[in-house]
Order: C-alpha cells, then structure tokens, then sequence
C-alpha cells in the first residue's frame, strides 16, 4: 500500500493551483453509502468486538464488565492452546510444501510447454471451488472402508487407514487437501512474479554461460523474494482462519488433534453463548494477524511487486 | 543439431509432467463426478472400478429431493446477485471519489477504510452477528433492537456484511488512480458534473477492474459458509454449502448422491472461471490478492 500514498501525494502535486481550490463536495455523497456500510459492518463491529472482549456476556443478559477476565482465561485455557498449537502446524505443513511445488509449477508453466492452458486451468479450478464442496470431496476419497484412498493403498498390502479418525493422521489429512486447495493460488502469484524478472538478466547470464540450473538459483530465487515473502505473509493470515474444513471434516476431532482458532472462536461464541471470552479470542486471533500485516508492509514492499501483467 | 534435439526432448518430458500434475490435481473432481453417477450398491461392492457400470443420472434428481434444494440454489443465486450488483455500484463510486475528488478528510477516510482490509472476517463476526439480531425495528424488533431476530434469517442479514468492501473501494482506487488527469479536465470544461464524469466516462473505461471484483464477489459470496451457518437458522433460508452439509449429518452417508450435489454446487462456479479464466487471472495478478 505504500506506492499508493506516494502516488497519490503526486496526483496532488500536480494540480495547478487555479484548480487548488474547487472542492468537490460531491465526493462525500459518492463515498457516503459504500463508507457507510464499511463503517457499520466493519468499523464497528471491531470496536465493538474490542469491548466485548473485556465482559462477559452470554447473549441474554446484558454484558457484565469484568477486565483482563477473559484474556487471563485464555492463558490458562488448554483447548485453546491445543488450538493455537494446531494452527501454527497447519500453517506451517501447508504452506512449506505449497511454496516449493507451486514455485516448481510456476516455472514449468512459465515455459512454453505443450497444454500450458489447461494445466494452469487444472491446478487453478480447486481453489475457485468452494471449501464445503471440497471438504465433501475429501470426505469421500479419505473414506476408510470404502474411499479411493484406502482401496488404493490395498493394491499395495497397505491395511486401511482411518485416515481422519485418528489423532495422529486427521491433521495431516486435512493439510494434505489444503494444499491441494490453495496450491494454484501460490503459483499464479508466482507465475506474476516470474513475468516481472526482465528477460535482459537470463540473456547476460546466458552470454556468460551460467546453466538453467545455475540461472534458477542466481536469478530466478533472488528475484521472486518479495513474491515469496507476499505469499508467506498471505498464507500465513489465511491460515489462521482455518476452519470450514475442520468444522465439516472432523469438528475439531478426534480428541482435538485438528481443532483450530476459528473453531474455538465458534464453538465457544455459538454454541456455548460465551460471547465474551470469543470475542478475546477474536482479538487475539486480530492481533496476529495485524502483526503479520504490519511485517508485510516493513518488508515486503507489496504491490510494487506484484503490480505486473 | 543434438543440442537442440535434447531441449526438444526436455520439452517434451516437462510437458508429460506437468500433464501429469494437472491430472492428479483434477482427479478429486473426476472422483467426485464419476461417484455421482453410481448405485451405492456398487460403491460398496469389494470389486472397485473408476467408472460406473451403468450411467445413473436419476442420482441427480433423487439428490435434489433430498432438501429443498430449489429453495437453497435460489437463496444462493439471490445472495450472490444482490451482493455483486451492490456492491460494484458503492465500491467504483466510492474508489472514484477516493482517486479523482478533492474535498477535506478525504485521505482521513480513505486511510480508515484500509484498516478493514487488516481485519479479518472471523474478528468482527460475533458483534456483526450480535448488530444484525438487534437492528433496530427490523425482524420484530423495538426502537432499541429488542424482542425480534432482526435480520436473522433474511437476505438483508445475509448480504449486509459481504457487500461492505474495504477491498473493493481500495482496488477501485488503485485503478481510478491510473486514470490521466486530462480525462476530468476535459469533462470539466464542457460543464459535466462529477457523477455524470464518473458513469459516462470512467465506468464505460473500467470494465477489467470491475470484472475482477465481480469475480471476487461471486466467489465469495456463493462459496460461504461460515456466515450462513450463524445468520440462518431456517430451512427455508439455507444456501448450497449449508445444504450439501446435510448429506453429512446421516449415520451412513449415501456418497452417490452427496456426490451429485456437490458437483451441481461446484458447477457454477467453474463454469464462471472457465469463461472468465483471463479475467480471473488477472486480476490475481494484479492485486495479488483474494477476496
């Protein structure tokens, strides 16, 4: 967001000082309904969220004030440092492996290689899908009697795996199709940032008789750092709200091995009514993400980067 | 000649790898197609084939039964419109304003709808929820938002939260911003006013920016579940990803016909990519980011 303030400090610049001093009051009648909007259901609700925060309200008496209460309450709370603890594995299992293959992919399809459409196409489409549907898709492959997956693994001896009814696969489970999900995305963002490397530096290399591999590592990676940072900085605040595949594929089971943030946030706010100590929650969940945000905006340089065809 | 017979060959072979990607990456889909057409007795039968033995397109009709599903597509479809058309009107309007206008504590304004790009939508979920039961003289309610639902269980409730975009008015603004000065001069001198400035000559040039949005918008909006599943609580009210959740529920799930609906549910919507692929693309590119 950074080019955006200088950009528009020059766009003031540049009128002339006639023009200086028409004021377009029409601008406020134009903003108004879409700020309108922002300012109640975004704007708001986050104040609003703030102070609920500190109370304890269970939706049908009015809230009671009670302080640092319910962030106290989160410290000691061990579902909600399993929760934590899940997140930060499932951000960290799905975005690793999603970086590398879809920087791979992104440089294959960079090529001019036989069915480059349909293969951009093919890795794209799960990501516009919805991820209900796709939860249910995965349901059905991870099956354990009947699902491809187990019927697959019989061909090799394998015995059937219950694939998300046990602690200590569920998680890896759900990752495997989030990666499978968001996988197209990280590729076409790299697929942007590769296009935005002026091909002046591949012809030089080529001249001194650098390798393609030797070119990938010299040029292509050094190249794409703000895009990795962008999409490990995206990533990251996507992941932190993980939830519909959990709540629809294990609801945080078995024994909680895959219950996340989000989860908590909505089991605790819509089911139990602790409005309250959700809404710390929410906060907590806010922070970080701001935090990440933040760190973007220090080093990342976003869109500067990424404002190419 | 050898040299560029082998990068021929290394051509080649990629392209046979990646073929082999994109088809391990489409094969949740051609499961979930292929399922859809067979009987469960199959599906539950030791002997496994990837193709039905015989083609069951009543799987369909008989998945649509299930639920009311006519109900749930239209809610969907009517979420989906309302939420776009809204909100590409008050977005581009609001960009415009932001990019093209002068007037006081307009970098004030715009600097605070930037926030709500930094907040998340699971954060302000339960006191947007908490603002919709209790909006005041709406779903029964009194002047003080009390003894109704609200908007609980309508369209409004349902519409409301997504057509508030910070991300729509800043990509709006980025565009409007690229925009030669000259344009509104030009117009001013022949006496248009702003608005007339705005829907004659800019909205006429920004059909990529607002297609991008759109896409945006429709993705989001038809693909939700988490704000469905607070904001209804009525059959009647359900969209598709709630109503595919149904299936689940059961004991034993019939998997042909989850299957079915799931692919009408996904059907839509790549459909739209599929046509509005370059759009699609784009606009990730340029913005780099998701809706």
């Amino acid at each position: 967001m950074e080019p955006t303030l200088s950009r528009s400090v020059e766009t003031n610049g540049k009128i002339r000082p006639k023009q200086r001093l028409s004021i377009d009051y029409v601008g406020y009648a134009m903003i108004a309904p879409g700020y309108l909007i922002y300012f109640l259901f975004i704007f708001i609700p986050l104040v609003v969220g703030v102070y609920y925060s500190f109370t304890n309200y269970n939706f049908y008496s009015a809230p009671e004030f009670v302080g640092l209460q319910n962030y106290a309450r989160l410290l000691q709370d061990a579902l909600f440092g399993k929760a934590m603890y899940n997140t930060f594995i499932y951000a960290l299992f799905t975005i690793v492996p999603q970086l590398f293959l879809g920087l791979i992919l992104a440089v294959l399809l960079n090529g001019k290689l036989f069915g480059r459409v349909f293969s951009r196409a093919s890795i794209y489409i799960p990501n516009v899908t919805s991820m209900v549907a796709v939860s249910m898709i995965w349901l059905w492959i991870y099956d354990p009697a009947l699902g491809i997956l187990n019927r697959m693994i019989k061909v090799f001896g394998i015995d059937p795996i219950q694939w998300l009814y046990n602690p200590n696969t569920a998680m890896m489970a759900v990752v495997i199709m989030s990666i499978w999900k968001s996988l197209g995305y990280t590729m076409i963002v790299y697929l942007a940032g590769l296009q935005s490397i002026p091909s002046s530096l591949y012809e030089a290399a080529h001249m001194d008789g650098a390798s393609k591999i030797r070119q990938f590592f010299s040029i292509t990676i050094p190249m794409l750092k703000p895009t990795t940072f962008f999409i490990l900085v995206m990533s990251c605040i996507n992941s932190f709200m993980v939830f519909e595949q959990v709540n629809i594929m294990t609801a945080g089971g078995p024994l909680n091995s895959t219950t996340t943030v989000v989860h908590q946030i909505y089991l605790r706010g819509f089911q139990d009514f602790q409005m309250g100590y959700a809404s710390a929650m929410a906060i907590v969940l806010f922070l970080i993400t701001l935090v990440i945000t933040l760190i973007n905006f220090k080093y990342g340089n976003q869109g500067d980067d990424l404002d190419v065809d | 000649m050898g040299k560029l017979r082998s990068r021929s060959m290394g051509l080649v072979v990629m392209s046979v790898v990646l073929l082999a990607v994109s088809l391990v990456m489409l094969t949740p889909f051609l499961i979930m197609v292929l399922t859809s057409f067979k009987t469960m007795g199959e599906i539950q039968s030791p002997t496994f084939s990837l193709f039905p033995k015989v083609w069951h397109f009543d799987n369909y009709a008989e998945a649509l039964s299930r639920g009311d599903w006519l109900k749930y597509f239209y809610n969907s479809f009517v979420v989906t419109i309302i939420t776009v058309v809204i909100s590409l009107v008050l977005n581009s309007m609001a960009g415009y304003s932001f990019a093209r206008l002068r007037f006081p504590g307009r970098d004030i304004l715009f600097f605070s709808v930037l926030i709500g790009i930094m907040v998340p939508a699971q954060t302000t979920m339960i006191p947007t929820f908490l603002m919709m039961k209790q909006f005041p003289l709406a779903g029964g309610n009194n002047l003080f938002g009390q003894d109704g639902i609200g908007f609980i269980n309508s369209y409004t409730g349902l519409i409301l939260p997504f057509i508030a975009g910070s991300f729509g008015i800043f990509l709006c603004r980025q565009f409007f911003l690229n925009f030669p000065r000259a344009l509104d001069e030009a117009s001013q001198i022949d006496g248009a006013s702003k608005f007339r400035v705005f829907y004659q000559i800019y909205l006429p040039l920004s059909k990529p920016i607002l297609a991008t949005l759109a896409i945006f918008k429709t993705t989001s909006a038809w693909n939700d579940y988490m704000w469905p599943l607070i904001m209804t609580n009525t059959e009647g009210m359900r969209t598709v990803q709630l109503g595919l959740t149904i299936f689940r529920g059961e004991t034993n799930v019939e998997w042909n016909l989850l299957m079915a609906a799931t692919t009408l549910v996904v059907l839509p919507l790549v459909v739209l990519f599929l046509a509005a692929q370059k759009y699609f693309v784009q606009g990730i590119v340029t913005t780099g980011l998701k809706a």
